[in-house]
């Protein structure tokens, strides 16, 4: 009897998961006719709203996400990597940088998007990739830190002890022997920052402009609701879906260790 | 002279650095705002003390927001810890197509919150949508974002969107549990509910207080939803703390207004933290 309730959460979870995907990807292949009544089943399938998403310069915003995303992931791994190992192994700043850490993941953007916004303004850097990277780091760099903290809490002390007696030095001990240990986490770190990257929308709708309109941005410009655009912004929907949902596969078995900063394992 | 500083602090650096640069310089830049008359217009700015401050204790509107902002963070985080803490207890005994299923019903967590949002507003659309198209049919009419249900329904897209992010953690927990206690309770004959009530959810706490905490302040950040849905109406039913900071920042540019804004929330999210943490460790105490 439980079995059946069982199969049938599961079951109903998983359609109800699937039904915005399906509903979406079919909306971005129908024509107007067919979008403006939902109740008609079958229709003929229609690249006009893909014509429409490469005019409208969805692909270009989809390359600056890109290009902000690898470029605030890129320095958060660098510096979040020294950090976490800092933090982790020689206990640097106590528990205050592990709770600063926290802190600075917890803080809501809008408390420093106007201060952003105006140092921004001030030294003529809105709508600019350098503003919406600055911006983004303020959100990635404590989560990438918070993330490998965990990991590196998982790698025995031993291990670097053992070759800085076999000769070498801390640095080479920590290149050689700590970071291939950790590797996993810091490519599972990095994904889940791109992701986070990809998805703001909140400060690059601030600091970015028509230069730099990124993905979400875009998206967010479908937003008029004229029947005439809803196929349009499905297909958009789908080209800033489709490559979170793939990136997602290969990161969830380490999310959980990063989340909980090494709380947890799975 | 750089052989004096301990090691670790040079591994540190570079982030205390950043962190300084880009959290702590704009948090210090807007207190000092939030002490302002500071509008993007205005050209002799003026230190008005906590004025700022008191002035939110009349305006209607925010207090508005911040109650729909509880409600809705309340709500959200609730039903999102039952249902995952179910669909967790039922993954964890599923065997059929095991890992594809943990990781479709995952994949909502990853996907751009605009979209969300925007994909929600299309299913739910009055004219357009299929739920109400299929409602219509039952001889239902609801409205979704009509001022009773759209703060309702804002919730019930953060659910679709974050309950995976509890089953993520719950099933993790749930899977790290020692063995001993419920093969014990098994020799004992146990009901499942005892088993769980007594067992189970004793022995998940500290993962329970971790999700719950994480996801709330996170929900705390809410916008996307309501920027793609509703933009704070039908009236004020959704207007949220986080999408009234940006209104006020930038639609009226009241720049030391929204940065005053700003700081009670932080102290609002911040008190919330300790009194969580507090209760759900004392539980863990008691029990």
């Amino acid at each position: 009897m439980i079995g059946v309730w069982r199969r049938a959460l599961i079951a109903t979870a998983v359609v109800v998961v699937a039904f915005p995907y399906a509903w979406v990807t079919l909306a971005a292949f129908k024509d107007r006719a067919a979008l403006n009544d939902p109740s008609r089943l079958s229709f003929t399938p229609t690249l006009a709203n893909w014509r429409e998403v490469v005019e409208g310069r969805v692909l270009e915003s989809a390359l600056t996400s890109l290009l902000v995303g690898v470029v605030t992931v890129g320095i958060a791994l660098v510096v979040g990597t020294l950090g976490a190992y800092a933090i982790s192994r020689f206990r640097s700043g106590g528990a205050v940088s592990r709770f600063g850490i926290l802190l600075s993941q917890l803080m809501p953007p809008a408390v420093l998007v106007v201060p952003l916004f105006l140092v921004a303004f001030d030294l003529q850097l809105r709508d600019t990739m350098v503003a919406v990277v600055a911006s983004h780091l303020t959100f990635v760099l404590p989560v990438v830190t918070w993330f490998l903290i965990g990991f590196f809490d998982g790698v025995p002390r031993e291990f670097e002890e053992q070759a800085m007696v076999d000769g070498y030095s801390r640095l080479q001990a920590f290149r050689r022997v700590v970071l291939p240990q950790v590797l996993p986490g810091i490519g599972a770190a990095g994904i889940f920052a791109f992701v986070l990257s990809w998805n703001d929308l909140f400060y690059a709708l601030i600091l970015a402009g028509g230069n730099t309109t990124t993905l979400p941005v875009k998206v967010a410009s479908f937003n008029t609701f004229r029947g005439v655009e809803l196929g349009a912004m499905s297909a958009a929907i789908l080209v800033s879906v489709v490559p979170v949902v793939i990136a997602c596969f290969f990161v969830q078995r380490r999310l959980v260790r990063g989340i909980s900063g090494g709380g947890l394992k799975s | 002279m750089s052989r004096r500083i301990p090691i670790g602090y040079r591994f540190l650096a570079p982030l205390l650095a950043l962190l300084a640069l880009l959290v702590a310089y704009p948090l210090g830049y807007s207190l000092w705002l939030s002490l302002t008359n500071r509008t993007i217009t205005r050209q002799e700015i003026a230190f008005v003390g906590l004025d700022q401050y008191s002035g939110l204790l009349s305006n209607a509107g925010y207090g508005v927001a911040m109650r729909n902002t509880l409600i809705f963070v309340v709500c959200a985080v609730g039903i999102e810890l039952a249902l995952g803490l179910l669909i967790a207890l039922a993954l964890q005994r599923q065997r059929w197509a095991r890992d594809v299923t943990r990781a479709f019903l995952l994949t909502p967590m990853f996907v751009t919150p605009i979209a969300v949002g925007l994909m929600f507003r299309f299913l739910l659309n009055q004219q357009l949508g299929a739920i109400p198209q299929v409602l219509d049919t039952a001889g239902v009419t609801i409205d979704f974002f009509g001022p009773t249900l759209a703060l309702a329904t804002i919730v019930a897209i953060d659910v679709w969107q974050w309950t995976p992010f509890m089953v993520l953690l719950l099933l993790a927990g749930l899977e790290s549990l020692p063995r001993q206690p419920f093969e014990a309770a098994k020799v004992d004959g146990a009901s499942m509910w005892m088993t769980f009530r007594r067992i189970t959810l004793p022995l998940l706490r500290p993962v329970i207080a971790i999700a719950v905490v994480l996801r709330a302040l996170d929900a705390f950040k809410i916008f996307e939803y309501v920027f793609a849905t509703t933009r704070g109406g039908p009236g004020t039913a959704t207007e949220t703390i986080q999408y009234q900071i940006y209104r006020t920042a930038f639609q009226f540019f009241r720049l030391g207004e929204a940065a005053a804004m700003g700081f009670v929330l932080v102290g609002v999210v911040l008190t919330l933290v300790v009194v969580l943490h507090r209760l759900l460790m004392r539980q863990e105490a008691a029990t």
